[in-house]
């Protein structure tokens, strides 16, 4: 496995993943929708799977002495850094807005703790929608991009209209912190166990229909 | 104990079925694998390593079964499939340097032989390199990792005639030191040069599977006037087709004992043109 990870961050990661981790600095911009951010990690996660693609690498890895759900493993394992990456780098810049008493933000959710939580909701979401589609065929990326970029936007929307209309989201949930800082911490909790939770189903499903993919 | 069996492999697709392909390989034998295009060479080696699945079969390398021990078996063989096209914009030390890490007997000794026998340089990137120098690399990868068996598609093609020679000279010395070898090939000539053993597929149907002197021996290759295409003699030809001075066929060799006509020994060429044209 450590021989897997190696390959997919010398060989099989693009490039760009590592150019959209700085984006997570977008959350100094005064009023964004901050998830797409998190879109940007999607991104990349799609440009790595389509260089993949051109450059045949399920191909090569089946020549490897690896298990053939070896490939999905690790392509899950550098997901999961990538993404939990831009959570790492976004934080800071979080902070720099609650340090310096920047404004709230008015296109949508605050740059809070609850948002973090709702973030993770969304990866993992994402997560679900793309690799259960991929890896039942590893050579229509686009398309299995296609729907989860539906699933996260549809996401996106709501939560964002949410924080306009929902009294709960609008009063408790999009504040500054520390304001309900135990609501929001909930939040956050329940977002990385979801993310968890659809991440490693994701990962059950597409090990499934990999195996029986012929390539 | 065969170093690979194949029993009953069958792969239906909408348009092509391999049907119960069957076969087996000894230590330090080299087999040639042969069949036009689309015939089931590719499919029957991707199905060998699960790249696709066969709908019924049985596959022991070294006596164990392929699924159950998938790890254990890939340490112990190499595979290549015509050049490599994987990639390519990455340097070659890269790539090898991702590779070797895999293999518990790499052996980088070997490596930098065949770099050097080959006339490899690490420096270049797989879009740099020559179809034959693509091959050339996608061997040493093999070659480098002690491989016991050895599973090459197309391995020469594209090579140049003294490239093909160095290579079926590399492939006969392992075969001397105990590895095993299975190719599959258009430029069946290469086989008259150096193998032991042929499996000769069509229609995704094994037609024969022998070693090599006796597939020669069962055939002779017969040139024929018009004269001489008499509808007796034309119930005993295989795949009689025109040539130049007239016909040519092939005919079994104890269908050809008491025939007074112009006759050949068969090379593999003319065995496999002939039976196609059947």
């Amino acid at each position: 496995m450590k021989n897997m990870l190696y390959k997919e961050f010398k060989l099989a990661l693009h490039p760009t993943s590592m150019i959209f981790l700085s984006l997570s600095a977008m959350m100094l911009i005064p009023n964004y929708p901050y998830y797409m951010i998190f879109f940007y990690t999607t991104l990349a996660i799609f440009f790595t799977c389509l260089s993949g693609r051109e450059n045949h690498d399920i191909f090569y890895s089946m020549t490897l002495p690896i298990r053939k759900r070896d490939i999905v493993k690790s392509r899950f394992t550098l997901v999961i850094i990538l993404e939990l990456l831009q959570i790492l780098t976004a934080i800071p810049f979080a902070l720099i807005r609650r340090t310096f008493s920047l404004p709230g933000n008015l296109v949508g959710m605050d740059a809070n703790v609850a948002f973090f939580g709702l973030s993770f909701l969304m990866l993992g979401l994402f997560n679900l929608v793309f690799f259960t589609k991929y890896y039942k065929d590893t050579d229509k990326v686009g398309k299995s991009f296609l729907w989860g970029t539906i699933a996260i936007t549809l996401y996106m929307i709501i939560a964002e209209i949410g924080v306009h209309v929902v009294p709960f989201m609008k009063n408790t949930l999009d504040t500054k912190d520390p304001e309900f800082l135990l609501v929001k911490l909930w939040v956050l909790a329940a977002g990385i166990v979801f993310y968890a939770l659809l991440t490693f189903f994701s990962y059950q499903r597409s090990v499934r229909s990999f195996e029986v993919l012929d390539l | 104990m065969s170093v690979l069996s194949v029993k009953d492999l069958c792969k239906k697709y909408d348009k092509f079925e391999l049907n119960k392909v069957s076969f087996e390989l000894e230590k330090g034998t080299i087999t040639g694998f042969i069949g036009r295009n689309g015939a089931g060479k590719t499919t029957t080696l991707k199905s060998l390593l699960n790249l696709v699945h066969p709908n019924r079969g049985e596959i022991m390398f070294f006596g164990k079964s392929y699924n159950e021990n998938e790890f254990e078996i890939k340490q112990k063989i190499g595979f290549v499939s015509g050049g490599i096209d994987y990639y390519p914009k990455k340097k070659i030390k890269t790539i090898t340097g991702t590779t070797r890490r895999f293999y518990k007997n790499w052996d980088e000794k070997a490596y930098q032989h065949y770099m050097d026998l080959f006339k490899l340089d690490e420096n270049k990137t797989p879009d740099e390199l020559s179809a034959g120098m693509k091959v050339k690399y996608a061997l040493v990868l093999a070659l480098s990792h002690n491989a016991e068996l050895l599973i090459l598609d197309e391995p020469t093609s594209g090579l140049d005639p003294v490239s093909r020679d160095d290579l079926l000279d590399v492939f006969m010395g392992l075969s001397n030191d105990g590895i095993t070898l299975l190719f599959s090939t258009h430029i069946t000539s290469d086989l008259d040069k150096c193998a032991d053993n042929i499996i000769y597929i069509k229609n995704g149907e094994i037609l024969a599977s022998t070693d090599l002197n006796s597939f020669l021996t069962e055939y002779k290759v017969l040139a024929l006037t018009d004269e001489e295409l008499t509808d007796e003699l034309k119930s005993k030809l295989i795949g009689c087709k025109k040539s130049k001075h007239g016909f040519s066929a092939l005919i079994r060799a104890s269908d050809s004992e008491n025939l007074d006509l112009a006759m050949s020994g068969a090379d593999l060429e003319s065995i496999v043109v002939h039976l196609e044209k059947e």
